[in-house]
């Protein structure tokens, strides 16, 4: 498959604009800052995902936070049927005692977020809550509760700002519904 | 949800074999009076004629009808975190499309019967005979009547005990190791975190396991959710949605999946919107009735992406 046929622009329908994403992403690094203000905070951004959201969004808050990451593997990835989702890259920080927000391009089936929470939760941090830009409460299976949510999405499937297709679109600066092929 | 049915004949002693089931199971014990009790508390009461008798009456019917479904869902609710010991009220039948349900049937001769009811309640020997008879006939017609089947029938049984040639608890203890031996495989099923997967003769192969699903969209739905270690039932409830005039069930549908640690069901369609209608409006329906049970439906459209985005496509790398 040739790069310029996979990344044809005619399969994207922008839903979401550059200035749209910026407005929502101040709102809610305000309220962050105002809701966690005189706690120790830390960012955890669920890799990879939501590494564009979660730059964009500490950029818009005013109090002190530490950032790290963590990655989990997802269904599919081994062929192998008797395996279980694990973490593939643990936390360098701890987090006990710690207010903890997880930072999520999108939660939609909560399948692979209901794994983490139930994993964090074991760590004993003084708080544990969710920060997602997109919400698709159609697709959910697992209830996890949501804080902070930018923009309520339909069970459609989307691509940029850091959402990708086989890795692809993550760079794009507005959200586009995706026709897949 | 582990259930056994225990239906008596009058006079066999079966109250009691089913409380010695339930004191060695830790069962719930569900019978008359405990769903009469736990109705009250809805402000549901048993119509003055009890149904077992015979109502004429549209009004009447009318409450018998409502009644009797309420005691239904309320038998099915109670099935859902506990495990059961119920003592007639049609359990065997409530529980029919359940098989890791052990429906037993105890019995004992007529005159075994009659001896019995004689020391038991105090009476001379006419009147034991004419109190079996009535209690008999009662429970003929209350069967016929809300199930429409015949009562007298083991066919609808796995384990028949006559009790005029054994104890009450040595039919209790054939009971409970019945039960065990029948519902192992089930417990063995429950997934990867279940117990004893490695516990010897039943443990069902991989084969068996795949095969028990109706579809392979199930099967793979199911490996998504051990993957993810969530914990799950295939199959595991059916609730009843449309009865004719005489209470027989002509519509009962049964989710695909129960997810016990989000009380959910799950209900998948890989067929297109169009042909969903059926399923959707049966989903609709079981809302109305049951609206304090969490149903989801995962359309064709979303079974899809759900897949998808969880899987490799050949010779190139995943979604997200």
């Amino acid at each position: 498959m040739s790069d310029k046929k996979s990344y044809r622009e005619d399969r994207l329908k922008i839903l979401l604009t550059q200035e749209q994403i910026e407005e929502k992403i101040t709102a809610m690094g305000k309220k962050i800052s105002a809701d966690y203000a005189g706690k120790e905070l830390i960012l955890i951004g669920v890799l990879r995902g939501s590494t564009y959201f979660l730059v964009d969004l500490t950029r818009k808050m005013s109090i002190p936070f530490a950032i790290d990451f963590i990655s989990i593997s997802t269904y599919g990835e081994q062929s192998d049927s008797a395996d279980v989702v694990r973490i593939t890259k643990d936390l360098d920080l701890s987090i006990t005692g710690k207010h903890v927000l997880i930072v999520e391009d999108i939660v939609d089936t909560g399948l692979s977020l209901g794994y983490l929470l139930r994993n964090l939760k074991t760590r004993n941090p003084a708080g544990l809550k969710i920060c997602t830009l997109l919400n698709v409460e159609a697709r959910r299976i697992v209830e996890v509760p949501v804080e902070y949510r930018g923009f309520d999405l339909p069970n459609i499937f989307v691509v940029g700002y850091g959402l990708d297709y086989k890795e692809r679109y993550r760079n794009l600066q507005f959200i586009a519904e995706f026709d897949r092929p | 949800m582990g259930i056994i049915t225990i239906s008596r004949e009058f006079g066999s002693g079966g109250e009691t074999v089913a409380r010695f089931v339930a004191e060695k199971t830790r069962f719930l014990l569900v019978n008359k009076d405990t769903i009469n009790e736990g109705l009250t508390e809805y402000g549901i009461e048993e119509p003055s004629g009890d149904p077992e008798k015979t109502v004429t009456g549209e009004e009447s019917e009318q409450a018998v009808r409502e009644y009797l479904e309420a005691m239904h869902n309320y038998i099915y609710d109670l099935a859902i975190r506990n495990n059961l010991v119920i003592l007639g009220r049609g359990g065997s039948i409530l529980f029919r499309d359940y098989p890791p349900a052990l429906h037993v049937r105890v019995i004992a001769r007529f005159t075994d019967r009659v001896q019995r009811v004689m020391k038991l309640y105090d009476l001379n020997s006419e009147t034991a005979v004419k109190l079996v008879k009535e209690k008999d006939h009662e429970k003929r017609l209350y069967y016929r009547r809300v199930f429409d089947v015949n009562w007298n029938s083991v066919r609808e049984y796995e384990l028949v005990l006559n009790t005029g040639t054994m104890g009450l608890e040595d039919a209790a203890d054939i009971i409970v190791a019945a039960y065990r031996i029948h519902s192992e495989p089930r417990e063995v099923r429950d997934g990867p975190s279940g117990p004893d997967i490695e516990n010897g003769i039943l443990t069902p192969s991989a084969e068996e396991e795949a095969d028990k699903f109706m579809h392979p969209s199930e099967e793979e739905f199911a490996h998504m959710l051990d993957f993810y270690r969530i914990r799950w039932d295939y199959e595991p409830r059916t609730f009843l949605l449309e009865w004719d005039s005489e209470g027989n069930v002509v519509e009962a549908f049964s989710p695909d999946f129960y997810l016990p640690d989000q009380d959910l069901y799950i209900e998948l369609t890989t067929q297109k919107p169009k042909q969903a209608w059926r399923k959707n409006r049966k989903i609709r329906r079981m809302k109305e009735l049951y609206p304090e049970v969490n149903v989801r439906l995962i359309d064709k459209k979303g079974f899809e992406s759900l897949l998808k985005k969880h899987r490799i496509e050949e010779d190139e790398g995943e979604y997200r």
